[in-house]
């Protein structure tokens, strides 16, 4: 018998891999350089999400799970910080895509500067075009 | 209609692809524990009792960030200016400068640009919020420069790449700002070293709280008795300052008009270059 979280926690899954397929199809067979750019976005923000999903923790008996930050540090009280360790998430894995979106957001700029750099030479964003005005 | 279809098509496969595996295999759901690494990091991020292991920040991602995983973070840094420098590169010989005439009227409608006014301020001081708290609060330098980095965008939609120009935030600048961001990082991450040169103890690199081989040195966890956990504040500071800058100057080279690179690229090529 399966609970009503598990089925929505393996459609969320399931629509992330066809997700991930989408977008490898759009980086490697669309022709047009910016829809490229924006399937390489979607990939990237796929794979983000599925680090957090690795750091997610299940909700005890209907408590949610907290997010990594210690609110009650003024306390000083080990009682609640075990209570803490018990009930948060993974802080890896945010950390990790927590720099991954910012470096991702410039290696898109880099991408669209060389589109750009493209446009400014071909007169033309689309592979085909390109492949024809090489050399 | 054959899109609608499809689209129906797509949604009910995945449906049903959901319920057969979530009714045979339990292993998507994610578990109720979470790993040891895991909770040592949840443990001591803020632990007062144990000054040898605790990077005294109560946010368990910045502490990681710049304290427990802090090398892989500067490399970080490196690799997301490798690619703001390659932008600024390929860019290269674009005018950043004010026409000697403008005609008409720049931007969007008067109440675009009356609301434009007041939203900047704000998103710079929500950003400067998110920097500053880092260590409190859910944030820290990257996602900060990265909010702050909006205010600049919104003007150059709005008012045009002049009004930002003419009021001094241009490419020089930006890089003079990126670099002191970038030097403060630089500065941080060695200040331990410093201090345990001058006062002949043992440090290391990146370090913030005293540690097992180095218990005299340390960074102050409270300033005022405000926490501002050693290193990070600084880190998160100048990293919001050194991504806020990077992000400004690629934005201000790619919102080039596009006259002035039409009438650029007729130039060089009257003068003879290659087309």
């Amino acid at each position: 018998m399966i609970t009503l979280s598990e089925y929505f926690m393996t459609i969320l899954i399931t629509c992330m891999i066809v997700n991930l397929g989408l977008a490898l199809y759009g980086v490697f067979f669309k022709p047009n350089l910016i829809k490229k750019i924006i399937a390489l976005t979607i990939l990237g923000d796929t794979a983000n999400t599925f680090a957090l999903i690795i750091g997610y923790r299940m909700w005890v008996a209907g408590v949610p799970s907290r997010p990594p930050v210690f609110t009650e540090w003024r306390s000083n009280n080990p009682l609640l910080l075990f209570v803490f360790t018990k009930t948060a998430v993974d802080p890896l894995p945010q950390a990790l895509v927590l720099t991954a979106i910012v470096i991702g957001l410039a290696v898109t700029l880099f991408l669209v500067f060389l589109t750009l750099q493209a446009w400014k030479i071909y007169r033309s964003v689309d592979m085909r075009d390109i492949r024809r005005l090489k050399g | 209609m054959r899109y609608w279809v499809g689209l129906c098509v797509l949604i009910l496969t995945i449906l049903a692809i959901s319920f057969v595996v979530a009714a045979n295999i339990n292993v998507l759901v994610p578990s109720t524990n979470v790993r040891t690494l895991a909770e040592i990091y949840l443990k001591y991020t803020y632990y007062p009792w144990d000054k040898y292991f605790t990077a005294m920040s109560p946010e368990a991602c910045t502490s990681i960030v710049w304290d427990f995983r802090g090398l892989d973070t500067v490399f970080e840094t490196m690799v997301f200016y490798l690619a703001i420098i390659g932008a600024i590169a390929l860019a290269r010989g674009v005018p950043l400068k004010l026409p000697k005439e403008i005609k008409g009227d720049l931007g969007l409608s008067l109440i675009v640009k009356t609301v434009t006014k007041i939203v900047p301020v704000l998103i710079i001081a929500v950003a400067g919020s998110i920097a500053l708290h880092g260590h409190l609060t859910p944030g820290g330098g990257f996602q900060g420069g990265a909010t702050a980095a909006v205010a600049p965008v919104l003007i150059l939609v709005v008012f045009s790449q002049f009004y930002l120009l003419r009021r001094g935030v241009n490419k020089n600048s930006m890089l003079l700002l990126r670099s002191i961001g970038l030097t403060g990082i630089g500065i941080t991450a060695f200040a331990a070293v410093l201090i345990g040169l001058a006062t002949g103890h043992y440090a290391f690199v990146l370090q913030n709280q005293p540690k097992p081989l180095a218990p005299d040195i340390s960074l102050p966890a409270f300033v005022g008795g405000q926490l501002i956990s050693g290193s990070l504040w600084f880190f998160n500071f100048f990293e919001f300052l050194a991504v806020a800058a990077g992000f400004t100057i690629v934005f201000l080279l790619i919102t080039l008009p596009e006259k002035l690179a039409e009438a650029r690229e007729e130039k060089r090529v009257a003068e003879g270059g290659e087309k």
